[in-house]
């Protein structure tokens, strides 16, 4: 992909295109648009869904519904600030869909959008130590164990040393206070 | 304690479609919180068998997009603005606060491939100057008398295709979807999207007997 897009890049610079100004750099077609976004949209996603499925079938809306429209000489910064702002609605209906609830949203990655964006969201993994690093012991434990270790339930309440019951028990309050946790960090 | 919250986080943790349910307040912050932790463990990096596949699947799209109908190639040129690049990504883009607006996209006709004359209104019921909506199901569209000429616009905007309304007063026909709205006559008058939306294609018309008549597609 790095040296398609390169190329593309090449080619671009080559063609002189009216009036642009130095730096407003434009795609050659919608192919490009693709390649150069659905990594980004798709991690985007699943940072906001969890489930690979769900971010598939998401950024697969994103670009049905954003490409048509875009068949234009906008800059590479119009492009993906539109590809994100069409996200951001699909990620919303998403939720009211299926759990009635705003659970995540994009609208910080809006706040923050720039024309040229960061390729990822490099806060959800310092986000997520930071949660863990504020439970207890063992609530940090059986997370660790169940979101990190990819344990099952049962290896990982024999690897804590309590029935698969408790672990059940232990895994639902640590979640809980986890949501709490992450709740007073966003306040 | 099979809740549909520990389905729901247990068909996360296998990597599995979950299944929707309706979320209080308190289950709806589990998940937030298991999605970030799972996110920890994954940087979401798409598959390459589902790249390709999309991939294909919009080319195919794309490709079933209809040729323009009028003569001439269409061009595609942006207007953009500070407030159009600030709506759509919630930060201006300080490049485009110089880009300056080109021409308009072309405008075009919708004619149906073969159709009829059906009569919207008597002619006295359209006197110069004023626009008329009218919904013959398969088109929608808006009637205008100006200078004794009766001219017609199709009422779907030309951006995701939501109904147009009518702000009489104003002499605008204004999208509910997306604050685009056009002037009477079909032509863009004011949008906040990163692409300028074309033009609301015409339709015929023409007056007969008494009344405005619009060609349209037979009933089906």
């Amino acid at each position: 992909m790095g040296e398609r897009a390169e190329s593309q890049h090449e080619r671009q610079r080559a063609e002189p295109r009216g009036l642009h100004l130095v730096g407003q750099d434009v795609y050659a077609d919608w192919e490009a648009v693709y390649r150069d976004n659905v990594g980004r949209i798709h991690r985007l996603m699943y940072a906001k869904v969890g489930n690979r499925p769900d971010a598939e079938d998401l950024t697969t809306e994103v670009f049905l519904t954003a490409l048509k429209p875009l068949r234009v000489t906008a800059s590479v910064g119009e492009v993906r600030s539109y590809l994100l702002a069409t996200a951001r609605t699909v990620l919303a209906e998403y939720w009211r869909r299926t759990l009635g609830r705003q659970v995540t949203t994009l609208d910080e990655e809006l706040g923050i959008s720039t024309p040229e964006p960061t390729p990822e969201n490099p806060t959800a993994p310092a986000r997520a130590a930071a949660i863990l690093a504020a439970l207890p012991e063992r609530y940090r434990r059986i997370l660790e164990l169940r979101f990190l270790g990819a344990c099952s339930l049962r290896e990982a309440a024999d690897e804590m040393g309590v029935t698969v019951g408790n672990a059940k028990v232990l895994q639902h309050r640590a979640l809980r206070q986890a949501a709490t946790v992450a709740e007073k960090e966003l306040s | 304690m099979k809740t549909p919250a520990w389905r729901y986080v247990e068909d996360l943790l296998a990597g599995r479609k979950p299944r929707p349910f309706k979320a209080s307040e308190d289950e709806a912050a589990e998940v937030r919180a298991a999605i970030l932790l799972r996110s920890e463990q994954d940087s979401g990096e798409p598959s390459e068998e589902f790249v390709a596949a999309l991939r294909d699947r919009l080319a195919g799209e794309l490709a079933e997009q209809p040729a323009p109908s009028t003569g001439g190639r269409r061009r595609f040129v942006k207007i953009t603005t500070a407030a159009a690049a600030a709506a759509a990504a919630g930060a201006v883009i300080d490049h485009a606060l110089v880009t300056q607006t080109a021409a308009a996209p072309e405008k075009q006709n919708l004619v149906p491939d073969n159709g009829e004359w059906r009569a919207v209104v008597a002619s006295t019921d359209l006197p110069d100057g004023t626009v008329r909506p009218f919904d013959l199901g398969a088109v929608t569209g808006f009637l205008r008398r100006s200078g004794g000429e009766v001219s017609a616009v199709s009422a779907i905007c030309t951006h995701l295709g939501c109904r147009l309304r009518l702000d009489a007063p104003e002499r605008k026909l204004n999208c509910p979807c997306h604050r685009t709205s056009f002037n009477v006559d079909g032509s863009l008058a004011e949008h906040e999207l990163p692409v300028a939306p074309a033009p609301l294609p015409s339709l015929l018309v023409r007056e007969s007997g008494g009344h405005v008549e619009v060609f349209v597609p037979p009933p089906a």
